[in-house]
């Protein structure tokens, strides 16, 4: 009521003074004094209505103008309703950023499209996985910079449940998979997901079924066939049959020893740690393996041992045995007759225990080796199976490793021959001369 | 959007339709020429058959954004950067169909090749480089044909320009042998084929990049090269 109060005054106070004058000087007068005095009046109030304007265009506290009659009401009103319109636009803003930094710190792509499949905004990984540039692409067609000819039809009627998965033209090496789901008034959230791991896990799970199945399928065949063979022929010399049979006997010995290293595998892929950590003393199980490969290799090869006898290990000695055996008769097998093969144990300048096989055989080529360890890798196909192996020996050695955390180092030339080295962390040495302990520690 | 709206929404959504197919039809173009690549190094007898049924997709592209433009102009009569579009549309549609043709030449090439007994293409690595040289390039200019970027235009014209050197690179190699040995010159010359089906490629993208530019800044310059002050960068 103030500011109806206070004009109710005013306009009393000019009337007052009009009819004073009028009273004094005459009617005339009287109507002078009562326009001028309401002229004035609404000057003052146009004046003060101006800088009111002037203020509102940048309104700021320290330069609210000095209120002015019912004016302070008006003024410290506007103010009140500006400041608490910006308090609430700050909350909303704040609330709106937190949003969005959640949006950007989801592990998937997240790409909002409008009905028109225009870009309203996307996270930096969607920005990545799909070649966008946030900001700079808002309100384009996603299509338009995501050319996947099957794009356009996915997003025309989004299917519950189905994904699109592609290989991004700026980065061919990798496979995203993307979800589209529909939400207020025909906009589209769109997910991307990199699954090229995913992928590459389950080419390999793949590849590795139809492996077993054709290194069991071919030993199997043959056996199969003696036996079809023999059950038909009525009569045969008792010469052939024992040929069939010794034949047979070495092909489900191969398909034996395949399964063994299958389940070694598994075995070994089940936990990460040694079955047990024991003492193992490498330099008996050397000879014990020298001898085997002397035995495999039948006098054709020269076998030279050369062992530190006093460095042992911490590990699983079957595990260990497994892994070098495997090394050792890798090299005999791959070495012709005639060749020399060189077993080493000993400890590096840097106090770990180094276990090498170095053979003068056909040697590897570059491309080969960072893939030898992968099951059922093999440089030559036939040379491998005629000489017994199974494709697993080296697969069993890196998950040996692995769990012993040591490392396989392969050097090799094609025709001159290749030495495989295994080094084992420092921790995992054991010395057992007390002057050499002393040393160590 | 990138331009301003109209009055009437149907002749913005034709105009959006017909920017969206065209970079549809380049994502075809795109695919078929990563495909080809691809198929440089394994000689893999359906890569020929999927760039044939492919091209066929793009042949239909090319009519139909030709009859929506034929439409727009004259339904609509548009004016100025709408008649720009339109006009460059046409333009770019006709460089993405004979790219698409360039893809399926190198596809019978490489077949012709391996047909004859070859297990691998000599200097399959440098083509295979100045291939995917090539489909970078398209596929940056189809960006800056989506973002009017006329900045990412003019790089792209600039590196058209490197496919070029790598041509005539192969192209000295392939004497050289030829010279070595005349048994290799039938092998060759299918290479040469192929090498200069990416050179094509090359200067396909060059012209569309050119497209670009005019529909942004309205200024042709094909045969005559960029005004010797740059063009001022567009904000988009």
């Amino acid at each position: 009521m103030p500011i109806g109060f206070s004009l109710t005054f005013k306009l009393l106070l000019i009337a007052f003074g009009a009819v004073s004058v009028g009273l004094w000087l005459g009617e005339t007068a009287g109507w002078v004094a009562a326009c001028a005095g309401l002229a004035l009046l609404h000057v003052l109030h146009v004046y003060q209505l101006a800088r009111l304007q002037r203020w509102l265009q940048s309104p700021k506290a320290d330069e609210l103008p000095d209120p002015w009659g019912m004016w302070g009401a008006v003024f410290a009103g506007v103010y009140r309703a500006l400041r608490m319109e910006s308090r609430k636009r700050d909350e909303v803003s704040r609330d709106l950023e937190l949003f969005t930094q959640a949006a950007q710190a989801l592990p998937d792509g997240i790409a909002m499209l409008d009905s028109g499949d225009q870009l309203l905004w996307c996270n930096d990984t969607a920005a990545q996985h799909l070649g966008l540039q946030p900001g700079r692409d808002y309100g384009l067609r996603v299509t338009n910079i995501v050319r996947v000819p099957r794009l356009a039809a996915f997003l025309q009627d989004v299917p519950a449940e189905e994904t699109l998965d592609f290989h991004p033209a700026h980065n061919a090496g990798q496979l995203l998979s993307l979800k589209a789901i529909p939400f207020s008034d025909g906009r589209k959230l769109l997910v991307s997901f990199d699954i090229t791991k995913i992928e590459r896990a389950d080419t390999t799970r793949r590849d590795f079924i139809a492996n077993v199945s054709h290194e069991l399928r071919t030993p199997l065949t043959v056996i199969h066939g003696f036996l079809e063979h023999m059950s038909d022929a009525t009569v045969m010399p008792a010469e052939q049959v024992r040929r069939h049979i010794a034949l047979m006997v070495q092909q489900s010995d191969r398909m034996l020893k395949l399964v063994d290293d299958l389940l070694m595998l598994s075995r070994l892929e089940g936990s990460d740690a040694p079955q047990r950590e024991e003492r193992v003393d490498v330099h008996a199980m050397l000879h014990a393996l020298a001898d085997d490969a002397r035995a495999l290799s039948a006098g054709q090869h020269t076998i030279n041992v050369t062992v530190d006898e006093d460095a042992a290990i911490s590990g699983s000695a079957d595990e260990l045995r497994s892994a070098f055996g495997n090394l050792a008769s890798n090299a005999v097998r791959y070495t012709p007759p005639g060749g020399a093969i060189a077993l080493t144990w000993c400890v590096d300048e840097q106090n770990r225990g180094v276990f090498s096989v170095a053979d003068s055989g056909i040697g590897i080529a570059a491309e080969h080796i960072p893939r030898l360890t992968e099951r059922f890798y093999r440089v030559d196909r036939g040379r491998s199976r005629e000489t017994g192996g199974t494709g697993l020996g080296l697969a069993i050695v890196k998950h040996v490793l692995l769990r012993h955390q040591a490392a396989l180092h392969i050097q090799s030339e094609p025709g001159k021959g290749s030495e495989f080295r295994i080094v084992f962390p420092v921790w995992r040495g054991v010395v057992d001369k007390p002057a050499a302990r002393a040393d160590a520690a | 959007m990138a331009n301003s709206e109209h009055t009437s929404k149907q002749f913005d959504a034709d105009l959006e339709d017909i920017r969206s197919r065209v970079l549809q039809m380049g994502g075809l173009v795109e695919i078929q020429l990563t495909t080809v690549i691809e198929g440089l190094a394994t000689g893999g007898e359906d890569i020929i058959s999927r760039v044939i049924e492919t091209e066929r997709r793009v042949n239909n592209y090319e009519k139909e954004i030709d009859d929506a433009c034929v439409h727009v102009v004259a339904r609509r009569q548009p004016a100025a950067s709408d008649l720009r579009l339109i006009m460059s549309v046409s333009k770019i549609v006709t460089d993405l169909e004979r790219m698409g043709d360039e893809a399926e030449k190198i596809a019978r090439m490489a077949r012709s090749i391996y047909g004859r007994g070859a297990l691998t293409i000599p200097r399959s690595i440098d083509l295979r480089q100045a291939g995917n040289k090539a489909a970078m390039i398209l596929r940056r200019v189809l960006d800056a044909k989506a973002r009017l970027d006329t900045a990412e235009a003019e790089k792209v014209i600039a590196e058209g320009k490197l496919i070029d050197t790598e041509f005539r690179g192969i192209l000295r190699q392939l004497i050289t042998y030829m010279m070595e040995d005349p048994r290799t010159i039938t092998t060759a010359l299918d290479i040469v084929w192929i090498a200069k089906s990416i050179e094509r490629v090359g200067d396909h993208a060059e012209n569309i990049a050119e497209q670009v530019i005019y529909i942004v800044d309205g200024i042709d310059i094909r045969h005559t090269g960029l005004p010797p002050a740059p063009a001022p960068e567009e904000s988009a």
